[in-house]
């Protein structure tokens, strides 16, 4: 009842991961497609709703004037102006739409006049080639014999997967005009519902989970962390695009870099893998019942537990961790090694470095400040050293959450049973806990350094911008401790699938 | 950068056919011989301009490796464009492209814009697929395509921009509603405000919106 990684080949693997993903979620064209529409048809109104945004028509509308001043745009008549790609698009989806089965004797066509250009050395002009393709098309009928030579021809060099494709190619197209209507609608149906199950377990798991406390309040109902982020981040946008033109100074925003360091992907994509797998493990618990039931229930029980129990806020009591993040490196490594999955901690030992060496930047300055008079003022002013924190902390927090969208990402493709995962969820906290303890550090570093900078600074200069190093260092605690709460669905499902393996076994 | 349009692109197809480079071609201009297996996926993005408008690119680049292939397909979702590559000098390459395309119309929008990429085209003397067979398989199942090298940058910038050109079409078309996420498109913070103060301006875009 879960994805079999061992199986090597497509077709078991794409078979086997329908059946686990969920009932909803139908892509077979040969099941009952009737039923699971009536199904899923409900499910998916009610999840529009919260998602729809009102249609802001001031957004759709101005589309339309920059057009009209260049009347001459060619992309008012489209399917004549924009030249051969737009002509082939047109030209596959009507045949798709209305002669499906064409579409089959079509391309079987024109790989016979490839063939036959191959031999010829010659290559045929689109005129000779649609003359031929009408001319085969007329012969096709006669011409399965050879189309089956074909198949297994080109199986032979494209192994069994040719095989596959070539045979199911066929079919496929005879199916697609019965299904293409009804298919789209289920499949896009199935996903909405997909998305609604994962919306509500971000409720449920706000509602219920202490690991969320922290942002509860900033975390809306219905939208996940990564909305959250890209919303500040658009939000930060606007503004600069606002000031930009006023004032050519670099500002700090905290969302933007960030996403320019990919955080915000990183996350997005770990909240698509923990939501799949928390539809996966709810999918499984329905079909066991009894002792099983409870067998499982106990074990995932296990997993979740360093999920919620583990404190994170550990003061950094001793300042005598060095600038250079050797401690936090050596700590990190350790405890990732004992995951035992080959991940790599090099990007965010990167980012800790590049943060060392901000620092060291900046702890430089005052030293020169004190012979001034003779050094070009090249000195590093507030704002750079205000710049300096936030890029480091957006820096760090992205890296932290590409670390954990990696693990995620491993564990679920490759299960060894070194460690269990419980073992695992427990490594991860402790995980969470040093990079946590890290952006603690590192918001002290910068804050001591922009209060030695800004030594002669007036208060209401210096003030806000050690507010807000301060604000984004909880901030990103509070990013990566989200980020490693999606884990938790992670491991439940490398836990069942390894429970199931070995039961196989 | 503020952008009028933020669309989401997947790049899928074989292992080792050149999806990364084709990728880090496209956003920093550069070609890396060798480059590391891809977990998962990995990410990039680089603004564009179509039709004067700023559009920010955010591609995912997934894992080749068949074992990935049902935490990839996961990605697919959402996506507004999808790069479809294979190696021009591995025929194996070409003749997965059945399943990936039904993977990829499976598990994605049914608009969702798909450009085939026929890769390595530097390298002509190892070449194994003819560049009318690419075009062949693109007519029949309605993709764009494209012959490109990682390697030289020869039409890397096309293939990533025409499919961007594809969507926006199809976006003033109406064929993509814009303010559903699932279709991969956003729309930019400033796109509404800057279109709204247009019609003082004479046409050309005004960065940053900064005539308010």
């Amino acid at each position: 009842m879960s994805d079999n990684e061992s199986s090597a080949s497509d077709q078991t693997e794409k078979s086997v991961d329908q059946e686990s993903s969920s009932p909803d979620r139908d892509d077979t064209p040969s099941d009952s497609q009737i039923d699971r529409s009536t199904d899923v048809a409900p499910v998916r109104k009610t999840r529009r709703r919260p998602e729809h945004k009102p249609p802001p028509e001031d957004q759709k509308t101005p589309e339309t004037p920059p057009q009209a001043e260049t009347a001459s745009n060619p992309s008012t008549e489209k399917t004549d102006s924009q030249g051969g790609w737009g002509y082939w698009g047109n030209w596959g989806k009507s045949l798709i739409s209305t002669a499906t089965a064409t579409v089959a004797t079509v391309g079987q066509g024109l790989s016979q006049v490839i063939e036959k250009a191959e031999t010829s050395l010659g290559i045929p002009s689109p005129e000779e080639l649609s003359a031929q393709v009408e001319e085969e098309e007329e012969k096709s009928d006669a011409k399965s014999e050879a189309d089956k030579e074909e198949g297994s021809h080109s199986s032979g060099m494209g192994g069994a997967m040719g095989m596959i494709s070539s045979s199911s190619m066929g079919m496929l197209s005879s199916l697609t005009s019965v299904v293409q209507s009804t298919g789209k609608t289920v499949i896009s149906g199935g996903l909405d519902a997909l998305e609604f199950i994962g919306k509500k377990t971000m409720d449920v798991i706000a509602e219920g989970d202490p690991g969320f406390k922290k942002t509860k309040g900033l975390m809306n109902r219905n939208s996940t962390l990564s909305q959250v982020l890209r919303e500040a981040k658009e939000q930060e946008e606007q503004q600069t695009a606002d000031s930009v033109t006023s004032e050519t100074q670099k500002k700090a925003h905290y969302g933007m870099l960030f996403d320019e360091f990919q955080g915000l992907s990183h996350l997005e994509a770990l909240e698509i893998l923990s939501r799949e797998s928390d539809t996966k493990v709810k999918s499984v618990l329905t079909t066991l019942s009894g002792e099983e039931l409870v067998k499982l229930r106990e074990e995932l029980e296990e997993i979740k537990e360093p999920f919620s129990l583990t404190e994170f806020e550990d003061e950094v009591e001793d300042d005598t961790r060095g600038d250079d993040g050797e401690e936090f490196i050596k700590e990190l490594t350790d405890v990732l090694e004992s995951l035992l999955i080959s991940t790599s901690a090099d990007k965010l030992c990167k980012a800790r470095k590049n943060a060392f060496s901000r620092i060291t930047y900046m702890k430089s300055q005052p030293e020169e400040e004190e012979k001034e008079q003779e050094t070009p003022p090249i000195k590093c002013n507030v704002e750079d050293a205000h710049l300096s924190a936030i890029t480091s902390l957006a820096e760090f927090t992205a890296r932290s959450i590409e670390q954990f969208h990696k693990t995620a990402e491993i564990l679920l493709h490759c299960n060894t049973d070194e460690a269990t995962d419980a073992e695992r969820a427990k490594i991860l906290s402790q995980v969470t806990v040093i990079m946590c303890k890290e952006i603690s550090v590192l918001c002290k570093k910068f804050t001591s350094g922009l209060t030695a900078i800004g030594a002669n600074e007036k208060g209401e200069v210096l003030n806000p911008l050690i507010t807000s190093v301060f604000l984004e260092a909880s901030n990103s605690a509070s990013y990566i401790q989200d980020a490693f709460q999606l884990l938790m669905p992670v491991l439940e499902v490398s836990h069942i699938q390894r429970t199931v393996e070995s039961a196989q076994a | 950068m503020a952008y009028a349009y933020l669309f989401k692109y997947i790049i899928i197809g074989d292992t080792g056919v050149g999806k990364s480079c084709l990728l880090l071609q496209f956003t920093d201009k550069r070609f890396q011989p060798v480059h590391d297996l891809t977990i998962g996926v990995e990410f990039g993005a680089r603004m564009i301009t179509i039709d004067g408008k700023q559009i920010k690119l955010q591609i995912w680049d997934t894992a080749g490796q068949e074992s990935f292939r049902s935490i990839t397909r996961s990605y697919y979702r959402g996506a507004a464009g999808a790069l479809l590559v294979y190696d021009i000098t591995r025929r194996d390459t070409f003749n997965h492209l059945t399943t990936w395309l039904e993977d990829a119309r499976q598990h994605s929008n049914s608009n969702m814009v798909i450009m085939l990429i026929g890769n390595k085209s530097d390298l002509e003397s190892r070449r194994e697929v003819k560049k009318e067979e690419g075009e062949a398989f693109a007519r029949e199942h309605g993709l764009i395509f494209m012959e490109t090298s990682a390697k030289t940058a020869s039409n890397v910038e096309e293939a990533f921009i025409n499919t961007a050109k594809e969507i926006y079409e199809k976006i003033q078309e109406g064929v993509f509603d814009i303010n559903n996420e699932a279709n991969g498109i956003k729309i930019g913070p400033q796109h509404a405000a800057t279109n709204s103060t247009m019609g003082g301006s004479q046409g050309g875009q005004q960065p940053g919106g900064g005539c308010c």
